[in-house]
């Protein structure tokens, strides 16, 4: 080649050239590898090392005697990434994962997309998987990059409908409950918080607190290493011991298989709810799993709502079984004595311009006040209402705990209403009401309202004197007792109400839920429904001179009480003193010993 | 010279050694590549099939041969074939165009049977091979300046029909080896250097102003080219000329962007950085840094990186596979692999001067060139200092077709070397 020189120079420029950027590398490779290799180094820690928070296992819920009714099962999601749907070529993982499990591919993408609006990091495409799924998923990893196998405990209630409304059921956590802040133990998308019933009134005791370990993943996230288990160690949920049996609910539910209504059944001695059921029901597991939209509407739209917790959120009038209230309360005003006998009931009675009927068609003839009771006669009561002050007797239902929720335990609960002077004036304005509402009052119909559990209530105030405390749902951990201030009645009124309604049921009304041999004391009641047929109450506690179990039952648009209501009491009566062998703590046997301690 | 003999490539020993080290250094990286990750690790994918580390060997095997071929082939029979192989590229490229399989929205492979090859590769060759022709005899005719221009015409040609793949990358591969052999030509100095040097600053400035949004850089370029200017001889009147083009440059590029329709200046922005954000938050940019930050000196020891190990590096066994190297190996083996290539450069260098044929001359630089090219652009890719445009770790990274070219290039640049002195 000529021109030598110039190739000389040329390739010495070439050179400086190369050296220069070789310099800049080495320079620039220098500066990240050795001056930044710490800030590099914990970068490199943090794409790995995450923590984790570790959801604590739920406390599990049983019956009084420690029956599991709600536990905890794992359960195998197959996850994907929220952006999994974004890649739309014909290979993706998404087709992947319907192609080989059969999904149906519109469907799943609408299910990822409703999970995606609501935030979530990752997406279920296949809750509850099968093993062979499972199998699938881990072994084809390479083929499915960025999906997840993922357990997760799911709340499991064994005995499905049985017990729904009392325990309710969990759900994912709303909006309004999220925890945005690091706050490890506030909630996060995803998790499970009580929705209803025990399940919400002890979610603090049942979730327990979450933990944190301190992991290594690989990029698609797989866990490849646990650093620290136990950086903040899991605190699982208590568990939950109800007051209620397994058997007993079982006997109600029973009962009440074909009918609307509901039965709350109390101790006298501690007021432990013993069983309660409103039927109809619904099966709490399809509430925590995958629900479809078909079987979702057939809950919502029965017209027999399944969802209403008859045992507290349905309100009826007491009709007659408030007449023991309205009695007691003119006792105590000394407005009758226990034996007086009143006008005479011919069918009714004329009150201002008003005829009001006794249920009797023709009427009872010449009744005493025990006698009033023990054949339910309106007439007597109409007479009592002209006498009684609207303000006492309000004053005297209270004092039984109606007017008021008194479980404590739901959320949904209602207060019911008993209405007083003060309500009136609210509702119809001063002077424009009349004593007319007092003769509907008195025999529970008109503007009072009670819910199935105050009448159990009601009942065991009367068969304890007042001593019972409110309901308790809960024997572990303890819930609260409420004691109650002490009856406002005399102890012989009290007593003497106790007799009228044990005839009640040896030659009244209630003859159907006599036993053959303990003795029931009760009272029915016809509520009249202006929307349709009457609802059949019944309330009652046995042994009648010794209570230990108060008892309430409604049956909607049944008809009466006495002929619908009390034989469903009478039946579960029998369940429960019926002595279990296999059983000798059950209730029966309690009973039976105190049976022998009379004798 | 005996049976053994041919099996051994022709020339100067120390290009073969360097071939030989980087050939092992990348069969060492990818079966780490490909290993599980060693560690308190439970067992883990790695991410990369082993498949690829024995590919690789059989494509070593081949390369071999195309070495030891490329080494001992008479020159003048590439002087020969170099136009027809270059019309043959062409066709071949715009073929791919209208017909080659589209792979993940791109037309960069040609698929015949079990044989996968991008034929972009094969066209740095044809393309080194036809300049180094019309450049040799534009050399011995006098420096005509017919066959100059021709050779720009050369080099536009298959570049844009590589961009159009589309793959930035490899074709300003084609750009960079001909400026570098137009540079050996010897168009004047003060031209290449003004011309270079505004190109260089525009870009810089615009980088400095909407990139990186650090306008100071602008400032180390031009003390850079200060420094640059002071060291070369020229007369201070082009000197002057060179730095006034370069101020006005770094005032006019704002002044003219300001007037730029948005659509324009976002097709600017997209040349200058195809892949989205790659530049600022990319992806594969920060794990890549990571990667060979956390290497520190030493690096994490072999098989043992995580960022490797637990696959948070992306394109760890092609593109990205100097971040592995960084992690692994540290400083210190960054350091041997990029002596190992500067052996390559500075050798190409010596023997581009030294070489008495023009052809041979230009073969010898054109090669440097594309080593020079590709060694710089991908470690700075790597480490963040320039966007992320796909392009090969020569030698080293995974791809049958890179290897075999840049084998077959280095044997050239052998074949060269054997003729230096015996010509």
């Amino acid at each position: 080649m000529t021109a030598d020189r110039e190739h000389y120079m040329r390739s010495r420029m070439f050179r400086l050239v190369v050296m220069i950027l070789f310099a800049v590398l080495l320079v620039h490779l220098f500066v990240m590898m050795v001056t930044n290799h710490g800030k590099f180094e914990s970068q490199a820690l943090n794409n790995r090392q995450v923590s984790r928070r570790i959801r604590a296992p739920r406390g599990m819920i049983t019956d009084r005697d420690g029956e599991i009714l709600v536990k905890n099962v794992f359960t195998a999601n197959i996850t994907v990434p929220a952006d999994c749907l974004k890649n739309d070529a014909r290979d993706s993982t998404f087709t992947r994962l319907v192609r080989w499990f059969n999904l149906p591919p519109e469907a799943t993408r609408e299910k990822l997309r409703e999970q995606r609006k609501r935030g979530r990091s990752r997406l279920v495409i296949i809750p509850n998987a099968p093993m062979p799924q499972v199998i699938t998923v881990e072994e084809r990893s390479r083929d499915l990059p960025g999906v997840r196998v993922e357990t997760r405990t799911r709340r499991r209630y064994l005995f499905g409908p049985l017990l729904a409304h009392v325990i309710g059921f969990v759900g994912e956590v709303g909006e309004a409950d999220l925890d945005t802040t690091d706050n490890v133990s506030g909630y996060k998308v995803g998790d499970m918080i009580g929705k209803q019933g025990i399940e919400a009134a002890y979610e603090e005791v049942l979730r327990g607190d979450y933990g944190k370990e301190l992991v290594e993943i690989n990029a698609s996230g797989r866990i490849v290493r646990r650093v620290e288990k136990f950086l903040v160690p899991v605190l699982p949920g208590t568990d939950v011991q109800l007051s209620l049996s397994l058997r007993l609910q079982g006997a109600m539910a029973e009962i009440l298989a074909d009918k609307k209504g509901c039965m709350v059944a109390l101790s006298t001695e501690t007021g432990e709810v013993l069983a309660a059921y409103s039927n109809p029901s619904f099966d709490p597991n399809f509430m925590t799993g995958s629900i479809s939209p078909a079987q979702w509407n057939a809950l919502v739209g029965n017209p027999d709502k399944p969802f209403f917790n008859r045992i507290v959120q349905a309100t009826y009038p007491p009709a007659s079984l408030y007449k023991v209230v309205s009695s007691l309360t003119a006792l105590k005003h000394g407005l009758v004595g226990r034996d007086t006998f009143l006008e005479p009931c011919l069918g009714g009675w004329s009150f201002g311009n008003r005829y009001f009927r006794c249920w009797k068609y023709g009427g009872h003839g010449p009744v005493d006040h025990v006698d009033a009771i023990v054949q339910s006669c309106d007439t007597y009561f109409y007479q009592l209402g002209q006498m009684l002050d609207i303000d006492q007797l309000a004053a005297g239902a209270r004092a039984f705990g109606l007017g008021r929720p008194c479980s404590g335990i739901f959320a949904e609960e209602a207060a019911g209403n008993i209405p007083d002077s003060d309500w009136y004036d609210r509702r119809f304005g001063p002077g424009r009401w009349t004593r007319g509402v007092l003769l509907n009052n008195v025999i529970g119909q008109g503007e009072v309202l009670v819910t199935p559990l105050q009448i159990a209530l009601l009942a065991a105030r009367i068969a304890s004197s007042g001593r019972v405390p409110d309901p308790i749902f809960v024997i572990s951990p303890h819930q609260a007792v409420v004691h109650p201030d002490p009856l406002p009645f005399p102890e012989a009124d009290l007593a003497w109400c106790r007799q009228a309604m044990r005839q009640v049921v040896a030659r009244g009304t209630g003859k159907a839920a006599a036993l053959a041999n303990v003795p029931v004391a009760g009272k029915t009641g016809t509520a009249q429904n202006p929307h349709g047929e009457d609802h059949a109450w019944f309330m009652c506690f046995a042994p009648a001179d010794e209570p230990s179990v108060a008892l309430a039952v409604i049956v909607e648009n049944a008809g009466n009480g006495s002929t619908e209501a009390a034989p469903l009491a009478g039946r579960w009566l029998e369940a429960y003193f019926q002595p279990l062998v296999e059983d000798p703590a059950g209730p029966g046997e309690m009973n039976r010993s105190e049976e022998g301690k009379r004798r | 010279m005996n049976g053994i003999g041919l099996i051994m490539p022709n020339g100067d020993k120390r290009l073969f050694l360097a071939w030989l080290g980087l050939a092992l250094f990348s069969l060492a990286v990818l079966w780490s590549v490909t290993e599980p990750i060693k560690g308190p690790y439970m067992p883990s994918d790695p991410g990369v099939a082993k498949d690829v580390f024995y590919r690789q060997v059989i494509w070593m095997v081949i390369s071999y041969a195309a070495l030891v071929l490329a080494s001992r082939i008479p020159l003048r029979y590439m002087d020969n074939v170099a136009i027809p192989l270059y019309l043959v590229m062409i066709l071949l490229l715009a073929l791919l165009l209208v017909a080659g399989p589209r792979i993940a929205g791109a037309r960069r492979w040609l698929i015949l049977g079990p044989i996968q090859a991008q034929p972009s590769e094969f066209a740095k060759v044809s393309f080194i091979l036809i300049s180094a022709n019309l450049l040799g005899r534009s050399w011995n005719q006098g420096r005509s300046l017919l066959l100059t221009l021709t050779s720009f015409v050369v080099m536009v040609v298959p570049m844009v029909l590589v961009l159009q793949e589309p793959d930035l990358g490899t074709s300003l591969v084609f750009l960079a080896i001909w400026v570098g052999m137009v540079f050996w030509y010897g168009i004047p100095g003060a031209l290449l250097l003004g011309a270079g040097s505004a190109v260089v600053c525009a870009v810089i400035s615009i980088y400095a102003e909407f990139f990186i949004k650090q306008p100071w850089s602008w400032w180390v370029y031009f003390t850079l080219l200060v420094g640059i200017l002071y060291r070369v001889r020229l007369n201070i009147f082009a000197k002057v000329v060179i730095l006034g083009l370069n101020i006005m440059t770094a005032i006019g590029i704002p002044f003219i962007w300001d007037r730029l329709k948005e659509y324009q200046q976002n097709r600017i922005l997209t040349f200058f950085d195809p892949t989205q954000d790659a530049f600022g938050g990319g992806y594969q940019v920060i794990q890549s840094r990571v990667a060979i930050g956390s290497g520190g000196v030493f690096g994490t020891k072999y098989l043992e990186g995580t960022q490797k190990g637990l696959a948070f590096l992306p394109e760890r066994h092609t593109d990205f596979i100097f971040s592995v190297v960084g992690e692994e190996l540290g400083l210190i083996g960054a350091c041997v692999l990029l002596s190992l290539f500067l052996v390559i450069i500075l050798k190409g260098i010596h023997y581009a001067t030294l070489s008495r044929r023009p052809f041979a001359s230009f073969l010898a630089i054109g090669v440097t060139t594309y080593f020079v090219f590709h060694v710089v652009v991908n470690v700075a890719i790597t480490t963040g200092l320039l966007p992320v445009t796909g392009l090969p770790l020569p030698l080293i990274s995974y791809g049958g077709s890179n290897l075999l070219i840049s084998s077959f290039l280095l044997g050239l640049l052998m074949n060269v070397s054997s003729r230096t002195f015996s010509d």
